[in-house]
Order: structure tokens, then C-alpha cells, then sequence
């Protein structure tokens, strides 16, 4: 799908998302969502049927009352490492970790839209165009150039904005050089976040801050025993919040209180 | 005039020695599955046009009814490789008189399946693109392929049976060619069993290889997780019994006896002892899970019967309730001798098999996996319900036109024959008083 | 030769079959890929050259720096120049487009009618106070001999990097307050005490968050500035006069008298600071009077500019000062959501980024800059009318030259010859004396600020006298058993895009929409998603319910939409009732 470069050695692209930073504002989800031309909600659409690449949730340590408190949480694609779950599942190829970038990529125009990748991701990061997408008259004329938009019946999904890795790449090679500016290629959400809740950047280069963040011991990653290998590496100070990398609390029956 | 020539028709198209009913009633036993069918085909249509957001499907719930439904209903056409496999392979004749009916049912199934998928997925124009563009560590893309294969099998193995029709026996190339392609019978039950066997598999490989989701995730042998093996054995399993409940009902319906009790008494210990095996694998399989598998990946089986309304009851209903009692009921044969101990067996045993996917298909999706996720719920809307209503009136419409006007049961003529000896010595013996 | 039915169903069989091996099948169905990548209605996004193009952000008195990427003209994405923007000023690009954006108004004859009124009483509503235009309202109502009206709000500004102790009773100070970009460069600095009845997003991010009961804001406030007059104890008073930089932010009357005792007057409340103005304006302007100032029944016309308004005053507080008889309201706004339900005459107004329009300093604005909003996109809608310039349209009526106010005040700017501009394109930062007039005026034009440093000696600003409102009736619990508690201000327009926040998510709460408790919601017998209404002593409005376990029992969030706010605002005590 994406040819390899061989002069360049590959990149890990991942994500350390600072927790105790991160304030619900929602701009990362806007952000994304203006670069990526993702439409707006159709009328009938809810949380359960929209288009959010990125989605920021909110958790709570589980006391009541007074004692509850509250934290946000951005969830995306975790881009799973080389055996990620959605990629052997999809019967037409239409997934793939790019070995140059390690990004896990997704091609809408290849996609079928049976949703056994959505079946298989434990992270709930991919999203399926249950409606056309329909912008507003004249709206049209504020998509971003750079990014397809998707048709109705195929799943969509975080891709660490690759378009804006192509322009990075197209950039540098103009420049004659083989590696690209990390100043050049950063994400929408990572570009929006107004506290730098974010960092983005090569995970194998030890000197990147992502890097340095994600080998922090305060650093997880959701559901690492089931052996997904994400690039996103969480971060929080805070005891309760590093529980969520593990499977939900047993034998605490929740009750369905948002339907 | 022309109504008393279109009667005339429709006799010389029904079987010799055969009584069905007149044309006019038949009319009216197709019209509410008629209405049905155009019902379904709206509500798909409404699918096709407006797109899946008619469904209550959502981005938790990427599968629901319609998977779940073509999960079951492959599973209970089962019958149709399984009897052919037993009938031509293994040579038990006494199920010649029901393999017509498996092999209708079973092309009922799969193409209704098939079907049910075109709607399901988001870009049906594209359904060629798992042909073209395989990925061969896909469990959906084996599926794909086999099952696409064996629908044409069961187009061939179907062929025969229309092509025996009183009128169609008349032109002699149709003769020659039903008669050319029951010679290749074997070789079309040795594939279908072949092909059988890997997707039946490859359905149950679908969730046990979903690593992310270790409620349905299961360790197994290679690339094949052990639901791979448990969904062919369930299947095979299943599908004799559902053919002794479909060939019940339809005699139930028509009044009439269609196949002999030593068929019934056949295909229930078949079942039965199918059912047993399944009921020992599943028990190990689920132990195993419970104590290894589950806890491997950082998932404590327990939590998962947390969430209500899934309690550990639906374990203990699908393969104690709907497993473990109606194989001892058809394995003990004075039992399985009489139908009211036996139609329920077998019924319960088809429920059995549709809880166990069910299971699989809703409850793997409805389940937690992230810390914070909420236990989520699904009903199926209206459109949903509809094109599987189409799809069932579908079924029930090929089979009624197949019972009509083919040789669907081979032993029907024999056993009336032996009802109006019994019931003309009725009058001989009762004049003795 | 007979050609019999058989040799007709041969040939067609033979044909299909040797069509097999001819591409034309195979094409097909190729062919099907390409039909299902191109449907009706398939968007073509522009093409062109990729440009830059800057500007500040409109919406709100912070007036971030934005740097647009363009393709050609047009705006496609918009990113913040010194760090990221809210989700509102992500998406300021749409709203040009927004369909319910208010497109038409009969802009000639409300002049008429206003012109035939204006004896009667004309006041102007200013709910974006602070601007070049606020200075034209103002210029334009004193020739009128009519009241220049603005929302209440202190004549303070603060100054966050001098502080050590922050106690927020129910300010969003991590959610929008003062300029974004400041209050993140200075967080570090301060320990921020957030106390209030939710856990708000500030208070999810502060570094102790004290939850009250709802509706005990005051009697907290109470509380510490009981303590500090040595008449209790309180812990939180303790930790503020420890360290000797701290204050107090919050609505309640208390507040001012706690920040003087606190010493923070002076420190880190400083008088407000505003950019030379021309001469002339200050002499010919009205003063600002606040709305709760104005007599009842003494307003004939009032004029309402909506545009990037950065408050809603409920309408409640607004009608009795119209007069009895056939008062008439015109409003400038760009949605008919607001006050169009109650204005005779609703004209439509550019919108960000249409255009142009210099930007209220914010609250933590301690020294006096100038920042202009300059259009992106020449304005969208055109109807036969065009669209209404409220400085335009009440520059005529009183017979003012308003139409180069913004240059006039630059010229002002430049002429004191203090401070410097600092243009975003190239981050270059100019002393305004080495620019000649036009340069200056041009750099504003292209996406710059104006600063002038802090002079030595700043104001100590009078600790304001408290602004009680008149006592309100003692609303019974028994028939309105919840308590209200709101949002922060929000834009009136908002891009489609936010959806995401509103309805594909539950991260923020839609204006028209009202969280309580589970609890709460079951008694009321209102389940997530239903439709409701909300009632206050006020009146009712009609509602969406979200079942959300943070809010706490016996509170209500409601949104921000006017209609809610209508009810809302005055009324503290809300019940809420199936719809």
C-alpha cells in the first residue's frame, strides 16, 4: 500500500497523552474532525452512531458523592503494533501497518463495510459511516483538499493524519532530504490541544519528548495484556487513572446509566 | 375457462401418486408469505437506499440481528451437507427420504444468508472485492469463499430434484443431464462436506481469533481456535435435528406422513450422540477458557456474567438446558420413539445452537472491554426484523413450491400407500362385533 | 431451417457463456468499484494555491492569534498562532456557511421606524463592550440624547502571573476564562482552588476541587470573608493569606471585600486598560450606564448589537425598561435564536471571519492592546438588502461619521507612538514609532497585535461597591426542587461540526440541553435523551435531558441557549417536568 523507503530507517509514530493535562475541552475532536473532512452528525445520529476519531471520555474513580472525581481521557486509534487485531481480520486488505511509519492505516475506498475490524478492536476506534455524509450549503467549500472524503457504508478511523505525513514527506524530498521535519508533520489534535496535552513523535527516537513521556514510570497503555502492543501511551500522576489500562473493574455490575 | 386450464396445468406438475392440495388453497397458504416477502424486501430496500442507519445497529453493536440470524440459520442447515455426507459417504440409506428436503433447506439457508449479508454490508457493490483482494489470514474471508462455493454445490444438488419433476422428465435432454449428474453425486457430497466443514469452522473461528475481545476469544490448534471445531460439531450436530423438527412440522401442516419412524429414530441418535460430543467439548472448552485463556489476557471470566441481564444462567441454558437434555433425550430410545418426547428434543436442541451463537454475535459485542466502557443494549428496529421476516417467507415459499412439485420426500407415496391399507381393514375387523 | 424455442435458448445460453471470455463482464464489474467512490452529492473540495492568512479570533475577548490555511480565498482550517484554539475558534471558518445563520431583515425599514421612534427613548445594548464600535455606540447616542446600555461587569482586569493562590468559586478559570494561551503559560505559577457544585472541567484540572452544595456559593463566600474579619475559622481563608498572592474570582457580591482584605488590589486586580482612544470620542460620548441604572418603562427604541456577544442578559431583565406602549426592539444578530424572539425588527450581521472589527481587551488583559479582526472571506450571504452594519446604520441615524472609526483609533494608537506591533505572519515585533501611520494601519490588517508594556505605575483600581441585585423572591423548594447551575458562556453561533461535542459525544453540554442525576431524572420521570421541560418561576422552556451521575442530586446543568437562559437566569430554582 505504501511504498517502503529504504533509504530511511522506519519510524515508530505513537502518541504520551498527558491525562492530568487534559480538560475535556473537546478541541483535539473538532480539530480532527476539521482536518479530516468527517461530516457533521446526521440528525438521527448519537454517541453510539457518530463520527469521532478522536473522543475524549470522561472516567471517575468510582466513590460517590463527594468523593467522586473525574478525569478525561482522549481515545483514539491506539495503532497497534504489527499484530493488531483489526489488520488480519479484514477480508479484503483493506488494513495495514505501514512499515515505514508504523501507522495503522485504513482504505475507505477498499472497505466492504462487513465491520468485523470494528468487532474485533477492544478500543472502539473505528467508526462506520451509518449515513451519507451531507455538509451544510456551501460548507463544502471548507474541506481540507488534502483528505478524501469517506462514502457511506465504510469504517473510518484515526490514521495520525497521514495526509499531513505525505506533505511532510513531499517537503522534505523537494528539500533533498530523506527524514522528515518532526516540525512539519504533527497531527491535528496534537497541533489543537490548548494545554499540550498531546505529544506526538518517533517512539525509537529516545530523544523525542513522546518517547521520553512513554518510558515515564507514571506511563500506560489501555489493555496491554491482551498483547495489542499500542503506540498510545498514556500518562497520569494519579493511582485510579492508571487503573483504566486494565480490563474493567471485576465484579462491580455498573449500572447502565446512559443508555 | 383459463382458471380450469391453469388447474389442469398445475396437476400434470405434481407428483404421481401424491395428493396435494387444490391450487386455489395453495394460493391462499402463499399469500401471507407473499405479503411477508414483499414486507421484507422493503424494509431491505429501505436498507439498500437510505443506507444501515435504518438498522438500531450502532458503532458497539457492529453486528446484531441479521449476523446473529445467518449465524443460526447456516448452522441448522447443516442438515443438508451433513445427511449427504452420511447418505452417499457413509452409506445410511434410510436417509434418502429426507435428503431432498436437507438439500431444499439447506439452499433456503445459505441463499437467504447470502441474502441477509448483501444488505448487511455497507457497500454491497463491492462484495467482489474479497474475491479479488483475499486476505488469507482472514477467518472471513475462508467463509466468504466457501460459503459462495457451496451455495453453488447446493444449486447443483437442488438441480436434480427440479429436473425429476413429472413435466420436466419429459424433455429428454433435462433427463439425460439429472441423469449425468447423479453419477457425480458423491463428488458434490464429498465437496459440500469438505467446503461444510471449513466454513461451519471458519463462522466459529470468526470470534474465537478476536484477540481484543476475550470473552470470545479461544486458544486452539494452529491457526483454527477450538470454536473453529465446536461450531462444525454443533452444526452437524444440529442440523439432523432440525431436519426431524422441519419434516414434523411439514407433516403437521399437510396432514400427511412423509417419512418412516426408523428415519426419525436415525437421524435423533445421530444428533444425539453429535450433541453429547459437543456437550463434553464444550464443557472442556469453557473450562479451559475459564481457567487459562481469559485470565491470560487480563480478563477474569467471572466479570463477564457481571453484567445483567447475562448471568451465568445463559451458560448453564446453553449447554446443560439446550445441550446436555435433549441429547439424553435422543440418545434413550424409548424416548426419541415418541414425538412428544422427541419434536421438543430436537427444538430444544436448534435453540441450543441459536443461544450459543447469539452468544457469540450479541453478547461478545455488548460486553465491556475498555475500563470505562458502559454495558450497552440492542434491540433490532423494525427494518431489521423485516428483511429477516423476508427472508424466512423466502424459505417457506421455495419449500412450499419444492414440496408442491418435487419428489421432496421419496417415502411420502409408500407411506399413504400403507395408511389406506390400514384404514381399509379398519371396516373388516370392526364388522366382526 | 425452423427456429424453434430451443434454438433461441441455446443461442442465448451461448452467448452469455462466450461472453465470459470477452472484458466486457469484467469491466463491469470493476466498474462497480468506481460507482461506489462517487456518489450524488459527492463534495469536490476547492483547489488552489495552499496560502497562510492571519487574523485574531473574533469570538471572544481573548481574540486568540489565528493563522489560516487557505486554499486559494478560502479559509479550509484554522490553527492558533501561540498555542492551540477552543473548539469554537477551530470552526470559525463554518459559520459564514451555518444554515441557520440569519440570512435576511427589512434593514430599511427598521430604519424608518427607528428614526420615526427615537424621540421616544433610544438606548443601544452593547453585549461586546469594549470595542472601536463601543466608542461609535456611544459617540452616536449622546448626539441622540439616548443611553449607551452595557452588560455589568467590574471594572477590573487581573493579573494571573502575580499570583500564588488562586480560589475560583464557580469561575471557569481552565474553560475559557481571560486569554487561553495566558492562563496555560501561567498555570504552573498558581495553585488553583476551584470550589463549586460540579466538577466542572476547570475543576477536574485544578489542583483541589471543593464540591459545594448546590446553591451555597454565597453562603461560602460568607464564610471566608467571615474568617478573614476574625469572626471563624476557615481552612480555605488560612491557605489564602498564607502565601500573600492570592484572590478570590467568582460571582458573589462578597468577593470585592475579600480581595481588598486580601491585598490584592493593586497586585493582581488592577484597573482595566484600553488603547489610546482619538480625543474627540471621549469628549463627544455618552457615558456607559448599566441596565439595572435605567428607570423602568423609559426605554421607546432600544438597539441591540448580538454580534460575538460575550454575555446573554435574559430578557427579563430587559423588559421592564421598555416602555408600555409599543416599545420596538431591533437587534443585530446573526441567529434568530436569541433576542429576534422578542425583537420586532432582526438584522443580519457579518459574521467571524467576515468581518472586520477590533476585539474587546479580555479580563486578563493588564495592558492596553489593540487587535483587529480582519475578514478571511468577503462576506457569504448577500441578499438584495445586503447585510446590516450596526455602527453603519446608528452612525446615520445620528448623524456621525463612523465608517473609518477603526482607522481613526489606529491613527490614535500611532500617534502615541508607544508599544509594539507583532505581526503573526513572520513573528517579527515592530516599535509603533518606527512605522509610518499606513504602515501601521497595514500590519493591523494582516494579522498583528499591539501591545504597550505595563507602565510603572498602574492604577489601583477602587474595590467596587458591591453589586447586589435587587433581593428576589424566596422561591419555594417544594415546587421547584432543583437547583440551576450553568455553563459557561458560549458562542450564539457554533459550526455544525460541533456536533461532535454535543451529540456524538456527551463531553459538552448542548445549549438546549439540561443534565441532572440519575436520581433526579427517575423522579422526574425523564429518561436520557427524552424531550422535557424546564420550569422556573420565570417561565418554561422546552428541553433535552441528559442523565449524567456527576451532576449532583438536586442540581440541574442546563445549557446555554437563550431560551433557557430567558427562564433561567433570574431564577435560580428550576423543576423539570416531562414534555
Amino acid at each position: 500500500m505504501i511504498a517502503e523507503t529504504k533509504k530511511t530507517p522506519a519510524a515508530r509514530y505513537g502518541m504520551s497523552i498527558d491525562v492530568d493535562r487534559c480538560n475535556g475541552c473537546g478541541s483535539c475532536m473538532v480539530a480532527c474532525a476539521v482536518e479530516n473532512n468527517v461530516p457533521p452528525a446526521a440528525s438521527g445520529a448519537t454517541d453510539r452512531t457518530g463520527l469521532t476519531w478522536i473522543r475524549v471520555f470522561r472516567i471517575d474513580n468510582g466513590a460517590e458523592g463527594s468523593g467522586r472525581r473525574s478525569a478525561f481521557v482522549p481515545v483514539l486509534c491506539q495503532h497497534c503494533g504489527k499484530d493488531a487485531p483489526c489488520v488480519s481480520v479484514c477480508p479484503q486488505q483493506a488494513v495495514d501497518v505501514d512499515p515505514a511509519t508504523g501507522i495503522v492505516g485504513q482504505m475507505p475506498e477498499r472497505c466492504l463495510g462487513c465491520r468485523y475490524c470494528m468487532a474485533a478492536c477492544p478500543y472502539h476506534a473505528r467508526y462506520f459511516n451509518w449515513w451519507d455524509p451531507t455538509w451544510p450549503a456551501g460548507m463544502e467549500k471548507t474541506l481540507n483538499p488534502d483528505v478524501a472524503p469517506r462514502m457511506r457504508g465504510v469504517v473510518e478511523k484515526c490514521n495520525f493524519c497521514h495526509g499531513r505525513w505525505h506533505a511532510a514527506k513531499a517537503k522534505a524530498v523537494a528539500n533533498g532530504k530523506n527524514e522528515i521535519d518532526p516540525a512539519d508533520y504533527i497531527p491535528a489534535c496534537v497541533e489543537a490541544c490548548p494545554s499540550g496535552a498531546i505529544h506526538f513523535g518517533k517512539l525509537n527516537d529516545p530523544a523525542t519528548e513522546t518517547a521520553q513521556g512513554a518510558r515515564h514510570p507514571d506511563s500506560f497503555r489501555m489493555l496491554e495484556s491482551l498483547g495489542t502492543d499500542p503506540k498510545i501511551y498514556y500518562h497520569s500522576k494519579k493511582n485510579w487513572v492508571r487503573e483504566i489500562s486494565s480490563a474493567p473493574r471485576p465484579g462491580l455490575a455498573k449500572e447502565n446509566a446512559r443508555g | 375457462m383459463v382458471r380450469e386450464m391453469a388447474k389442469e396445468m398445475d396437476k400434470e406438475f405434481i407428483t404421481r401418486g401424491v395428493r396435494r392440495c387444490s391450487s386455489p388453497r395453495f394460493l391462499l397458504w402463499l399469500a401471507p408469505w407473499v405479503a411477508m416477502l414483499l414486507f421484507g424486501a422493503y424494509s431491505a430496500g429501505l436498507c439498500l437506499v437510505k443506507g444501515l442507519n435504518q438498522t438500531n445497529m450502532d458503532n458497539r453493536y457492529a453486528f446484531g440481528l441479521w449476523i446473529f440470524v445467518d449465524l443460526t440459520i447456516i448452522a441448522l442447515g447443516a442438515g443438508a451437507f451433513f445427511t449427504g455426507f452420511l447418505l452417499y459417504i457413509l452409506k445410511f440409506k434410510e436417509l434418502r427420504a429426507v435428503i431432498n428436503s436437507a438439500v431444499v433447506i439447506g439452499l433456503v439457508c445459505y441463499s437467504g444468508a447470502m441474502a441477509a449479508l448483501m444488505v448487511d454490508v455497507g457497500q454491497p457493490l463491492r462484495a467482489w472485492f474479497t474475491f479479488w483482494y483475499p486476505n488469507v489470514h482472514s477467518m472471513l474471508t475462508e467463509v466468504t469463499f466457501c460459503i459462495s462455493c457451496y451455495l453453488c454445490v447446493l444449486f447443483i444438488e437442488y438441480l436434480p430434484i427440479v429436473l425429476k419433476n413429472r413435466k420436466l422428465r419429459d424433455i429428454p435432454s433435462f433427463l439425460v443431464f439429472e441423469f449425468e449428474l447423479h453419477k457425480l453425486i458423491y463428488v458434490l457430497a464429498g465437496v459440500g462436506t469438505f467446503l461444510s466443514f471449513f466454513h461451519q469452522g471458519s463462522l466459529g473461528g470468526l470470534y474465537g481469533v478476536l484477540r481484543g475481545r476475550p470473552f470470545a476469544f479461544r486458544e486452539g490448534i494452529f491457526v483454527w481456535p477450538s470454536t473453529f471445531f465446536l461450531f462444525i460439531i454443533s452444526a452437524a450436530a444440529v442440523g439432523p435435528s432440525f431436519l426431524i423438527f422441519t419434516t414434523w412440522l411439514v407433516e403437521k401442516i399437510t396432514g400427511k406422513r412423509l417419512a418412516k419412524d426408523r428415519v426419525f429414530d436415525l437421524l435423533a441418535r445421530i444428533s444425539g450422540i453429535l450433541l453429547s460430543v459437543y456437550v463434553l467439548a464444550k464443557t472442556i472448552d469453557t473450562l479451559i477458557w475459564i481457567n487459562r485463556t481469559s485470565p491470560a489476557l487480563g480478563f477474569t471470566a467471572s466479570q463477564y456474567y457481571d453484567w445483567k441481564p447475562f448471568g451465568t444462567w445463559i451458560l448453564f441454558a446453553e449447554i446443560v438446558l439446550c445441550g446436555l437434555v435433549p441429547a439424553l433425550i435422543l440418545l434413550t430410545p424409548r424416548l426419541r420413539a415418541q414425538r412428544a418426547w422427541l419434536i421438543p428434543a430436537a427444538a430444544l436442541a436448534c435453540c441450543g445452537v441459536a443461544l450459543n451463537r447469539y452468544v457469540q454475535t450479541v453478547q461478545t459485542l455488548a460486553l465491556p472491554t475498555l475500563s470505562f466502557d458502559k454495558f450497552l443494549s440492542y434491540t433490532p428496529s423494525w427494518q431489521e426484523v423485516g428483511t429477516f421476516l423476508g427472508v424466512l417467507a423466502y424459505g417457506v415459499l421455495v419449500y412450499s413450491f419444492s414440496f408442491r412439485y418435487f419428489r421432496i420426500f421419496p417415502e411420502e407415496r409408500e407411506l399413504k400407500t400403507e395408511v389406506r391399507l390400514q384404514q381399509e381393514e379398519e371396516p373388516v375387523l370392526a364388522g366382526r362385533f | 431451417m425452423t427456429n424453434s424455442r430451443r434454438d433461441i435458448f441455446k443461442f442465448a445460453g451461448g452467448a452469455v457463456a462466450g461472453a465470459l471470455f470477452t472484458p466486457a463482464p469484467w469491466r463491469l464489474i470493476t466498474d462497480t468499484a468506481l460507482w461506489s467512490e462517487n456518489w450524488p452529492g459527492i463534495p469536490r473540495p476547492a483547489r488552489g494555491e495552499i496560502r497562510a492568512k492571519f487574523t485574531n479570533c473574533a469570538l471572544c475577548p481573548a481574540g486568540c492569534a489565528v493563522r489560516a490555511r487557505c486554499v486559494g480565498e478560502q479559509p479550509v482550517s484554522l490553527a492558533g498562532v501561540h498555542g492551540g484554539l477552543c473548539p469554537f475558534g477551530l470552526t470559525g471558518h463554518h459559520l459564514p456557511y451555518h444554515p441557520a445563520r440569519l440570512k435576511q431583515g427589512p434593514i430599511e425599514e427598521a430604519k424608518a421606524a427607528v428614526r420615526k421612534r427615537a424621540p421616544d427613548g433610544i438606548a443601544i445594548l452593547d453585549l461586546n463592550p469594549g470595542r472601536t464600535v463601543s466608542w461609535t455606540y456611544r459617540r452616536a447616542m449622546a448626539s441622540l440624547q439616548g443611553l449607551y446600555l452595557a452588560p455589568e461587569s467590574q471594572p477590573v482586569a487581573y493579573d494571573l502571573s502575580a499570583a500564588k493562590t488562586v480560589l475560583s468559586i464557580g469561575a471557569p478559570l481552565l474553560d475559557g476564562w481571560g486569554t487561553p494561551a495566558n492562563v496555560n503559560a501561567a498555570r504552573q505559577n498558581f495553585r488553583l482552588i476551584q470550589a463549586e457544585a460540579v466538577e466542572s472541567r476547570t475543576a477536574v484540572l485544578a489542583d483541589e476541587w471543593i464540591p459545594l452544595a448546590p446553591g451555597t456559593e454565597r453562603a461560602f463566600a460568607q464564610e471566608i470573608l467571615g474568617a478573614l474579619q476574625g469572626e471563624r475559622t476557615s481552612v480555605v481563608a488560612r491557605e489564602l493569606t498564607a502565601d500573600g498572592s492570592s484572590f478570590v474570582l467568582g460571582d458573589a457580591p462578597e468577593i470585592p471585600e475579600i480581595n481588598r482584605l486580601l491585598g490584592a488590589y493593586g497586585k493582581i486586580i488592577v484597573a482595566p486598560s484600553e488603547a489610546p482612544v482619538p480625543e474627540p470620542w471621549k469628549k463627544s460620548a455618552a457615558a456607559i450606564t448599566r441596565l439595572a441604572d435605567v428607570p423602568d418603562h423609559s426605554i421607546g427604541v432600544l438597539l441591540i448589537d448580538e454580534s460575538n456577544a460575550a454575555s446573554y442578559i435574559p430578557w427579563h431583565f430587559i423588559e421592564p425598561k421598555l416602555t408600555g406602549d409599543n416599545p420596538l426592539v431591533v437587534t443585530f444578530a446573526a441567529t434568530r435564536g436569541g433576542y429576534a424572539r422578542h425583537a420586532q425588527y432582526a438584522l443580519p450581521i457579518a459574521v467571524y471571519p467576515e468581518l472586520t472589527d477590533d476585539i474587546a481587551p479580555a479580563v486578563d488583559s493588564i495592558h492596553p492592546t489593540f487587535r483587529i479582526s480582519v475578514p478571511l472571506v468577503a462576506p457569504v450571504v448577500t441578499p438584495p438588502a445586503g447585510l446590516a452594519n450596526p455602527a453603519d446604520f446608528v452612525g446615520a441615524l445620528a448623524g456621525v461619521p463612523v465608517s473609518n472609526a477603526l482607522r481613526e483609533r489606529a491613527d490614535a494608537i500611532h500617534q502615541s507612538a508607544e508599544g509594539a506591533i507583532v505581526t503573526y505572519a513572520d513573528g517579527k515585533e515592530t516599535p509603533v514609532k518606527d512605522l509610518t501611520a499606513d504602515a501601521f494601519w497595514k500590519s493591523l490588517n494582516q494579522g498583528a497585535r499591539w501591545d504597550r508594556p505595563p507602565g510603572l505605575s498602574s492604577l489601583v483600581p477602587a474595590a467596587s461597591r458591591s453589586t447586589l441585585r435587587p433581593a428576589e423572591p424566596i422561591e419555594s423548594s417544594a415546587d421547584l426542587p432543583l437547583i440551576a447551575i450553568r455553563e459557561p458562556h458560549n458562542p450564539a453561533l457554533v459550526s455544525p461540526l460541533m456536533t461532535k461535542l454535543y451529540q456524538e459525544s456527551g463531553l459538552r453540554l448542548a445549549p438546549n440541553r439540561v443534565a441532572l442525576n440519575p436520581d433526579d431524572a427517575r423522579a422526574a420521570h425523564v429518561p436520557n435523551g427524552a424531550r422535557a421541560v424546564l420550569q422556573t418561576r420565570i417561565g418554561r422552556c422546552s428541553v433535552e435531558v441528559t442523565v449524567d451521575p456527576a451532576v449532583p442530586p438536586g442540581a440541574v446543568q442546563v445549557g446555554g441557549s437563550p431560551g433557557i437562559q430567558d427562564v433561567c437566569g433570574p431564577a435560580a430554582r428550576v423543576k423539570v417536568v416531562p414534555a
